[in-house]
């Protein structure tokens, strides 16, 4: 099995309310675990992250949450500022021109400028260079936004090139899409739920992911999945009680579930699916990353679990 | 009668609104079912590419178009609504087209389709969903005749993205900004200058820097042949605005009870009041019902292998409904007013008209959720 330590930038994505962001969070934990720099980036989110890891959260720039591990929210307005200066060069020029209120105005009517800014800072900080050449940073995960978002994120630079004039613009788009494009560096892990529309919005993603932006699943994590607990003679045994039926069967419906789910993703993604049961603890907090950390070790590290 | 079935019977226009995934479908599709059944003539107007939907309506396929919901459909459930039941689903792109070819002058129709920067903005430009979802709302309220009209809108990224996408489209389409940077060429409807003709100004020529100059003059193009189309552009914006905030309008916040989705609806809920725009309800969906004590009670008769695994999944149970417990005293300090209703979580995937009917009656209060005691969310380490 391929371990997803071997990429450098992990994308995280998944149907809304599938738990992406409590896998981001782990699979990030484990990067910085295996002893490499890990950033874990949110797109314009609520930092989630931050606080699930049990830490304040970070904000707009590059922040050590723990040894090996730094988290960023990437917004808009920061973003677009660092590109501006990035061509700009001159922070005066950017200053008399950018926060010029009118211009302002203007620059959110350039299509997917917004959108190009965000992932374009996430794609720069996957380039930073050490001063020794090697990558600045060994592990960069994603947090990517949900299905249908995901896809338009993704596929900003492509519609940048064949929206704009060769230009700025483009040159930038065209090294994002390479870098994306590139199964030596880009991985993506979707995660889905044992239920039938996260399962088929999961091939959805697999589908588009590969055919419009051209990144490659590397895994799915089924999560919050159900174990089987009761057995046929369980149930039958039930049959005089039927509140206690009730309970039972709709356990055993998830259990099956579960299966027909990992069935239905393996068969359509030819990718390994990872199983991450329901966690029920009170709160979800550090020690609930922790656990679902434990049954990913084989989707990040390639070797079977202990 | 509770809030959501007041609403049915009174508003002309119902907009669901909340992030992907919470079932905010099922709950428009279910709201539009209720109103029918009753007696008001319903249209629900989907985005998703809902399949499972349309066949719970008994329709092979939503379109573009309004399909009436044939009566079969309803038929399983043993009643005969008293009005008609329609559904359509919102293709975006079908919906720009046509409303280019309805509103440009005949000349620049093709220019306009043709255009790069039409096409990105129709198919791919982030917030032009929630655009013309809305724009179509204004078209079916003032051209067609249903007593209500329930819309399904896209699943924000953000909450703020549903309020915030129109205008952002309208400013594209009617910007002053652009209007000042490039008022020579626009005014002389000189196309294919350099853009040091355009505006030679030092703004434009630093954004050019940062767009490339072919950029901004494509732009300049693009808006010079949709600038006909302006006039219009406004008047329906404004119109859309007004039906936002009608009397006869209202918004149903749908949301699942999860720690994740809660702070985005407390801020949805704060900006829509801040909009003054009219929560009818908040829909907490999925929510995992308490176990009854007579269920404990139960469990104790039964063989020890057999009263542990029950009693395992009683536990799970409880933990969940004390979780969604806990989260849902939160939502409803932060809604004020506004009343919250719960829907339980269902074995399955909610996609057969009985099904809709199950949810429908904990909308309309008809069914309440067991919940957990006020002491036992209270409590519990933190």
């Amino acid at each position: 099995m391929a371990a997803l330590l071997d990429k450098r930038l992990w994308i995280v994505s998944g149907k809304g309310g599938v738990g992406k962001s409590t896998i981001a969070a782990a699979l990030a934990l484990r990067s910085a675990r295996a002893g490499r720099r890990t950033l874990v980036c949110e797109v314009n989110a609520q930092e989630r992250i931050s606080r699930m890891l049990g830490h304040e959260p970070v904000g707009p720039q590059i922040t050590p949450l723990e040894e090996n591990l730094w988290a960023v929210d990437v917004r808009p307005q920061e973003a677009m500022r660092e590109y501006a200066l990035m061509v700009l060069r001159f922070e005066t020029l950017y200053k008399t021109v950018f926060e010029n209120k009118v211009v302002r105005y203007f620059l959110r009517f350039i299509p997917s400028l917004q959108e190009l800014v965000l992932l374009g800072k996430i794609l720069f900080h996957a380039q930073e260079k050490r001063p020794d050449g090697k990558p600045l940073w060994d592990t960069i995960v994603m947090d990517a936004p949900a299905t249908g978002h995901a896809i338009t994120f993704l596929r900003v630079p492509q519609v940048l090139l064949q929206t704009v004039p060769p230009g700025p613009m483009s040159r930038e788009a065209l090294k994002m899409k390479d870098l994306l494009e590139d199964p030596a560096v880009t991985a993506a892990v979707l995660v889905s739920l044992p239920e039938e529309l996260p399962v088929n919005e999961t091939l959805e993603l697999h589908t588009a992911l590969r055919d419009q932006v051209r990144v490659r699943t590397h895994a799915a994590v089924l999560n919050a999945t159900f174990p089987e607990r009761f057995s046929e003679d369980d149930l039958e045994a039930l049959v005089d009680q039927p509140e206690l039926l009730q309970v039972a069967r709709a356990h055993h419906a998830r259990a099956a579930q579960t299966v027909l789910a990992q069935v239905k993703l393996e068969r359509n993604l030819n990718v390994p699916v990872h199983r991450v049961p329901r966690i029920f603890t009170p709160n979800f907090d550090r020690s609930a990353i922790e656990q679902v950390m434990r049954h990913l070790e084989s989707l990040v590290t390639g070797k079977e679990g202990p | 009668m509770n809030a959501l079935s007041q609403a049915l019977a009174h508003k002309r226009v119902l907009v669901s609104v909340g992030s992907g995934g919470v079932g905010k479908t099922t709950i428009s599709a279910t709201l539009a079912l209720r109103a029918a059944v009753d007696g008001r003539s319903s249209l629900v107007c989907t985005i998703d590419p809902a399949k499972r939907l349309a066949n719970a309506l008994g329709l092979n396929a939503l379109g573009n178009v309004e399909a009436e919901v044939p009566a079969s459909a309803v038929e399983p459930l043993g009643i005969t609504p008293r009005a008609r039941l329609h559904a359509m689903m919102l293709d975006m792109k079908a919906t720009w087209d046509e409303l280019i070819l309805r509103h440009a002058p005949a000349d620049k129709r093709e220019k306009i389709l043709s255009n790069r920067f039409y096409q990105s903005l129709s198919s791919a430009l982030a917030g032009s969903q929630e655009y013309v979802a809305l724009e179509k709302l204004w078209e079916l309220r003032n051209q067609r005749d249903y007593e209500l009209i329930v819309l399904d809108t896209p699943p924000t990224a953000h909450a703020l993205d549903f309020l915030e996408a129109p205008n952002r489209v309208l400013d594209f389409l009617d910007n002053e900004a652009a209007r000042w940077l490039l008022t020579p060429a626009l005014a002389a409807g000189k196309v294919g200058l350099s853009l040091f003709n355009l505006g030679g100004s030092y703004m434009a020529k630093t954004i050019s820097k940062f767009t490339g100059t072919e950029t901004l003059q494509e732009l300049a193009n693009f808006m010079l042949s949709i600038a006909p189309m302006n006039e219009s552009f406004r008047e329906r914006a404004r119109g859309v605005r007004e039906l936002l905030k009608a009397e006869q309008t209202g918004f149903v916040l749908v949301t699942s009870p999860g720690r994740e989705r809660l702070d985005e609806v407390m801020h949805f809920h704060r900006l829509l009041q801040q909009n003054r725009m009219e929560v009818v309800a908040v829909v907490v969906n999925r929510v995992h019902p308490l176990p009854g004590p007579a269920l404990w009670e139960e469990a104790r008769g039964l063989l020890p292998t057999r009263r542990t695994k029950v009693e395992e999944t009683l536990n799970e149970m409880t933990l969940l409904a004390e979780q969604d417990a806990r989260g849902i005293a939160e939502l409803q300090a932060a809604c004020g007013s506004t009343p919250l209703i719960q829907v339980p979580r269902f074995e399955l995937d909610v996609h057969e008209i009985g099904a809709l009917w199950r949810t429908g009656r904990f909308l309309m209060g008809e069914e309440l959720i067991p919940t957990p005691p006020p002491l036992l969310t209270s409590g519990g380490p933190e």
